[in-house]
């Protein structure tokens, strides 16, 4: 499309006003974690000159930063010191993301390619796991967790994390299979390749796309999910969200180290998709068939 | 090497039946064309041929051995799609070799065979490009390649020239037929194109319908359709029918439609009275200064060698080719010739070839 000079202008100023839209509550929040206490809710607010202090990330990740001489820092294992939770945070978001889409990636392509009796009905009852509110879900599986030795591990969240990612991952990934055409896998069984071979060599690199968008999903899901760590977990392991929760306490609420907290925590979830964020191009099947 | 023989194959896919009794045989070393219409069931028969496609009524035999629960990867045979199917994450080299590769061949003798089949089909150059990089014609050869290196028993093609432009097509045409002239490899081939199928078959196989309407060699097949579907399929530009009857009166039977009589074969089976289909193709109706039958012209159509002349007689359709250019109007009124030995005549009420 040919756009005149001004057109030009025009679309470029809307791209970047959109983006500040979206990208200010994140600049807003970060400030947050910089600025002194007591000028977190001075009116007006401050958005680009204050005071910075390092406090909050040094009092939340238990460190020393030195920007503020003489401050004093609190010690690690205190009430702010975070660090180990964001530790795990990202071990039961990585495992979670990678369990339910290795399950999910076989499951879809299963689902995809075989024909079985009352097929449709079982997509149907996998998206219907999905439908049932997680609250009335969660108390049911305190039990089922406490009886089975789950409760407060990091597998019994991985496995809750992976489970609630699971329908939404198979549905999705299938429908990435589906677009992959059948007979490229024909072709190869003529040729003599397993099913599990087509699957490996085949397949699955076509559907890398499809699968990093998925797993870009789960892991954002598991990364903010809320309820089941906080009824799963008590003392050895907690995630970021939960966590969180606790700067908010009978006496006040501790903003600065909430944001500096959340700041950090973006930090992950940022680098994992940027990693896989390569794969999520389409067009990977391009050539194998005419249009 | 081998024979494919179909005894009683049927097929339903759910409550809908797309194939019925269909039985044939090939024989070994033959060029066997399916020709049919657009959902006809030609791609179902290939594919259960292939083992793609469950075989649940009847039996087909590869060399003599019964298929029915032979996996594909065990028949011995190789498909050409009719997308090409290529694996468009491996090179052109790899996808020719990956039959080669998962059969756990030599290094060595798998380079023989994919340069033995890229020299063939002029893929040489290409061999290190991704299927994306590559025109549609180049494509199909990549996907003949894959077929070739393992030397089957026999080749299934469907359709592999509907995608490529006309003058490509024909060149391909002309390739694959040679190449089969080499390799004596039994092939069974798909198309929906008469031209293909009259230039490249030793038989025809025409169906519709998942029935089959004809089996027979080209010139047999336009020679003697066996029923209007059939000449109607073959032959471009298509067959004239004419309806009318037979007429034995005064020892000599004819033909008679409206005002055009036309004399028959003394021999011929038709009953006096019979009401019948006659087919003319456009080839054996001339038009001339004078001669039996007047037409008027609606429309001529130069395709530069030779033109075609849509005529209205007595107000039925009838198409003729004239050799060089003809020049006339549309209203003009014209003589026509038609060559009494070509004639095809046909029931009225089943549509099948009398005599
Ligand atoms: N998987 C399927 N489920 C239901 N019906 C099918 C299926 N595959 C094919 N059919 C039907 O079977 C009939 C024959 O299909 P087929 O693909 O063999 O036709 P074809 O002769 O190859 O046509 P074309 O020239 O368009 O490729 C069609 O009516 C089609 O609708
Ligand atoms: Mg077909």
């Amino acid at each position: 499309m040919l756009l005149s000079p001004g057109q030009r202008i025009l679309r470029a100023v809307a791209a970047w006003a959109v983006v500040m839209l979206f990208a200010f509550p994140i600049y807003y929040w970060v400030t947050v974690s910089i600025k002194l206490d007591r000028e977190i809710f001075s009116i007006p607010p401050k958005v680009f000159s204050f005071e910075t202090s390092a406090k909050s990330y040094e009092e939340v990740f238990g460190i020393s930063l030195g920007f503020e001489q003489g401050l004093s820092v609190l010690p690690g294992g205190g009430d702010f010191y975070m660090t180990p939770r964001l530790w795990d945070s990202i071990v039961i978001a990585v495992c979670s993301t990678a369990l339910a889409i290795v399950i999910a990636t076989l499951a879809a392509y299963a689902l995809s390619r075989m024909r079985f009796r009352g097929q449709h009905h079982f997509v149907f009852w996998i998206l219907s796991t999905r439908m049932m509110p997680p609250v009335a879900v969660a108390i049911p599986m305190f039990f089922i967790y406490r009886d089975f030795g789950l409760l407060d591990t990091y597998h019994g969240v991985i496995l809750i994390h992976a489970l609630m990612n699971m329908p939404l991952a198979v549905l999705l990934l299938k429908s990435f299979f589906d677009d992959i055409p059948k007979e490229i896998d024909e072709a190869a069984l003529i040729d003599g390749a397993s099913r599990f071979l087509v699957f490996r060599k085949l397949v699955l690199p076509m559907a890398m796309g499809g699968i990093a968008a998925t797993a870009v999903l789960c892991f954002i899901f598991s990364w903010t999910e809320f309820l089941f760590v906080l009824t799963l977990t008590q003392t050895g392991l907690k995630t970021v969200p939960v966590v969180s929760s606790t700067f908010v306490t009978s006496t006040g609420t501790a903003w600065g180290n909430m944001a500096a907290l959340g700041t950090a925590a973006i930090l992950p979830a940022f680098i994992f998709i940027l990693l896989v964020q390569k794969n999520l191009v389409r067009g990977l099947t391009l050539g194998s068939v005419k249009q | 090497m081998a024979s494919v023989e179909y005894e009683n194959v049927g097929k339903s896919f759910g409550p809908v039946r797309v194939m019925e009794n269909i039985s044939f045989t090939i024989a070994d070393h033959r060029f066997v064309v399916l020709l049919g219409p657009s959902g006809c069931g030609k791609t179902t028969l290939l594919r259960m041929t292939a083992g793609l496609e469950s075989i649940a009524e009847g039996e087909i035999r590869i060399g003599g051995e019964r298929m029915n629960q032979v996996h594909p990867r065990d028949r011995d045979i190789a498909m050409v799609f009719q997308n090409y199917a290529l694996y468009p994450t491996l090179k052109v080299y790899d996808n020719i070799a990956f039959s080669l590769q998962v059969r756990k061949h030599s290094k060595v003798e798998i380079r023989k065979q994919v340069e033995w089949a890229a020299e063939l089909l002029n893929l040489s150059p290409y061999l290190d490009r991704y299927p994306k990089e590559l025109s549609g014609g180049q494509r199909q050869r990549v996907a003949m390649g894959r077929a070739l290196v393992r030397h089957p028993q026999v080749f299934l093609f469907d359709e592999p020239l509907s995608n490529l432009d006309a003058k490509l097509r024909g060149q391909m045409r002309y390739e694959i037929r040679r190449l089969h002239d080499r390799l004596q490899t039994t092939t069974i081939y798909v198309t929906h194109d008469q031209i293909e199928a009259m230039t490249m078959a030793d038989d025809i196989v025409v169906m519709r319908d998942g029935n089959i309407e004809q089996i027979g060699t080209p010139e047999e097949i336009y020679d003697r359709p066996a029923n209007c579907f059939v000449a109607d399929f073959i032959g471009s530009p298509s067959i004239n029918f004419l309806r009318g009857e037979v007429r034995g009166d005064g020892g000599v039977p004819a033909f008679q439609s409206g005002s055009v009589a036309l004399p028959l074969p003394a021999n011929n089976a038709a009953a006096p009275g019979q009401a019948v289909i006659c087919g003319i193709r456009p080839v054996d109706v001339s038009v001339a200064a004078e001669g039996d039958v007047r037409a008027e012209v609606v429309l001529v159509e130069s395709t530069g060698a030779e033109s075609h002349v849509l005529l209205s007689v007595d107000g039925q359709e009838l198409r003729a080719v004239v050799q060089g250019r003809y020049r006339a109007k549309p209203g003009e009124v014209c003589a026509l010739k038609i060559n009494p030995a070509a004639l095809h005549l046909f029931d009225a009420t089943n549509e099948q070839r009398i005599g």
